[in-house]
């Protein structure tokens, strides 16, 4: 069941992220980018493994200090760290990056903004 | 080369990283005073040379060298630390980055882009230049993510960096289609943890080559390998991820787009080799995929045949529409933007023989074939964007409608432009033409008959470009830009200095070529880096007892 959610999820997270993409306003386009690193690390999370939750298993209800049966995967939670803050760096540098883009062209309509050559 | 003794551990791995770290922070603390910072700078480069130069030695070239080379960061044991390991691959690579970054950190201090006052722009380099290396030495599939993110973060403020509207502009898409990149990687890094259960390079390719005795199911593996081939290949410029070249090359500083044709597009030709060849040649998946029209299949037990085929159709489109595209251009950084793109498909062809072929001998070659293309590429593509800054730098202008004559205004410059151009065309005795001879012989020996005649017509059309944009620039009457230029004497003392090196290593090609060979074995020696890294079980850790921890 989680994997299904955790599935759409991603899923969802990459569709609303293409549309925006694709569309006209420069800062439409900069939120797009970051739901789809959102979504990549979601994905990365997901990629740890999903085990059903049962009181044997949960380490906080069957350890208490003793040998704990099964832990989450800590090494994706790290790379999603990772991830995590590289993608709020890109991001703000892509923000102020549209601002300038606004101040040169005065517009932040991507059609407005010219041949890429 | 002597038995490789296994795990050979070496503090010298991290020291090009290191030097380059320093002066980064270094010029960052010296903000305002920009005689300190050219200093650091020119200290930080000097350093990374050296230390590039000991690494060649003391790993690879000398005849005692143990050939492979690992440091464990943090002294965390391998797989669960991240290794960097410094091989003949890693080492040729580095020392191409070495000479160009020197070389392109000499003519910056000469012309800073836009003034003294603007202090971020060293480092800047330095972090570029960090960025490469720890991509290059890296052992780790993640770190060699978040080292393409440090180069990439640095280049986003490198082709912003002018500020007006073409810049911001060019910007503005390379930043959104890196992003975009960035995220697939991700994509490929997760699937790959999930079915392997490691991004440890050398635990990867041990993993793969058993995936039985590990309980993997590996299939998954070749789609995921694909995900990554088009993250690289967005890097390294191939067809169909080339449209940001021609716009970021002409935005960047032209020293600062010398490196980004030398040095990160061979990150990308250097990540397709490593994983191509080290991490997944060996791994247990077959793969078979029958083309209906044409009446042949894409077959193999490993997933070199796919990638093969893959960088074909890549390196094909790349050559053709490279050519074509520099011959129309009317600015010199147009050209030599176009150029790369078909360059580039000039590397990957052998890359691709090495990919489809199954006779070892000729997989080395091949690969051997791309590396020297590359060197060749570096030296050429760079000492042709540095003459374009300092064409730019002295006569403000780079279009052909405004120069001309440039040969007769400053005859060392046009020598070294002119052994550039030969290069990338590929005349004796230049590195060029060693190039161009192994990529042919590659071909010839795989018997690709299509490959060779398209081979020939992207000679033809290096031949094209180069005589249309010499004829343009430096031939003919002095226009009133060229006359009223002040060209730099220390700057085309930096280019005279690369063309006579492009010369060294055409007419001193032996040690190359041993050298180029060590890289090559070094690529497809899997169990000698599997045996290096030596990738610890976690059983092997518990029995340990409390050993095997960083110490902080």
């Amino acid at each position: 069941m989680t994997a299904v959610v955790l599935a759409a999820t991603v899923g969802a997270l990459f569709a609303i992220g293409t549309f925006l993409l694709l569309r006209r306003d420069l800062i439409r386009i900069v939120w797009g980018l970051a739901i789809i690193s959102q979504a990549a690390n979601v994905y990365l999370l997901s990629m740890g493994g999903i085990a059903p939750a049962t009181a044997d298993s949960v380490p906080i209800l069957a350890g208490h200090g003793e040998h704990v049966p099964q832990t989450a995967d800590p090494l994706v939670q790290a790379l999603v760290l990772t991830a995590i803050v590289i993608g709020f760096g890109m991001t703000a540098f892509a923000l102020v990056l549209s601002y300038r883009v606004y101040e040169e062209h005065g517009t932040l309509d991507v059609t407005e903004l010219g041949d890429r050559e | 080369m002597t038995a490789t003794p296994v795990g050979t551990e070496s503090t010298l791995v991290i020291a090009p990283m290191i030097a380059v770290l320093v002066a980064a922070v270094g010029t960052l603390l010296l903000g305002r005073h920009s005689r300190a910072r050219a200093a650091v700078s020119l200290a930080g480069g000097a350093g990374y040379a050296i230390a590039v130069a000991a690494i060649d030695w003391y790993i690879i070239l000398a005849p005692d060298a143990p050939g492979i080379a690992t440091y464990q960061v943090g002294d965390w044991p391998a797989p669960f630390g991240i290794t960097l390991v410094a091989d003949g691959l890693s080492a040729f690579m580095l020392t191409m980055v070495a000479i160009l970054g020197v070389a392109s950190l000499v003519f910056s201090t000469r012309h800073l882009p836009g003034g003294e006052e603007r202090s971020y722009y060293f480092p800047l380099f330095h972090f570029l230049a960090l960025g490469v290396t720890g991509a290059f030495l890296t052992g780790d599939l993640f770190n060699l993510f978040v080292w393409f993110e440090v180069m990439l973060m640095a280049s986003y403020v490198f082709v912003a960096y002018s500020g007006g509207p073409q810049h911001t502009r060019a910007a503005f898409w390379y930043v959104s289609l890196n992003l975009l990149a960035s995220a697939i990687f991700l994509l490929g890094v997760g699937g790959i943890y999930a079915t392997t259960g490691t991004l440890n390079m050398a635990d990867l390719a041990q993993r793969l080559a058993e995936p039985a005795a590990y309980g993997l199911e590996p299939v998954p593996v070749v789609g995921l390998l694909g995900l990554l081939l088009s993250v690289f290949a967005i890097k390294a410029g191939l067809v169909p991820f080339q449209f940001w070249i021609p716009t970021a090359y002409r935005a960047a500083p032209p020293q600062i787009t010398a490196l980004l044709a030398g040095a990160t597009k061979k990150v990308g030709i250097y990540a397709i080799i490593r994983l191509s060849f080290t991490v997944f040649a060996g791994a247990e998946v077959a793969v078979n995929l029958p083309l209906p029209l044409v009446d042949v299949s894409i077959a193999g037990d490993s997933p070199l045949p796919f990638v093969g085929a893959a960088l074909f159709l890549m390196a094909s489109a790349s050559i053709l529409l490279g050519g074509i595209g520099a011959v129309g251009r009317d600015s010199l950084e147009g050209v030599f933007a176009y150029s790369s793109i078909g360059q580039v498909g000039f590397i990957a062809i052998p890359v691709a023989i090495a990919a489809t072929t199954t006779a070892p001998g000729l997989r080395k070659f091949a690969i051997i074939a791309a590396l020297v293309y590359a060197l060749n590429h570096t030296l050429a593509k760079g000492l042709l964007f540095l003459a374009v800054g300092t064409v730019k730098s002295a006569t403000r202008t780079s279009r052909f409608a405004d120069l001309g004559g440039l040969a007769s205004r400053s005859p060392p410059l046009a020598i070294s432009v002119f052994v550039g151009s030969l290069a990338l065309v590929g005349i004796p005795p230049l590195s060029g033409f060693f190039g161009k001879f192994l990529v042919f012989d590659a071909a010839a020996r795989a018997r690709a008959g299509p490959v060779i005649v398209l081979l020939l017509v992207g000679s033809l059309l290096t031949i094209a470009y180069a005589t249309r944009m010499w004829n343009q620039s430096f031939w003919g009457a002095q226009t009133p830009a060229v006359e009223a230029a002040t060209i730099d004497s220390v700057q085309v003392a930096v280019l005279v200095v690369l063309a006579a090196t492009i010369v060294a290593v055409g007419v001193g090609f032996e040690p190359v070529y041993e050298f180029a060979e060590a890289a090559a074995e070094a690529a497809l020696d899997t169990e000698g880096y599997v045996d290096a890294v030596d990738p610890q079980d976690a059983s092997e850790l518990t029995d340990s007892s409390g050993g095997g921890g960083g110490d902080h």
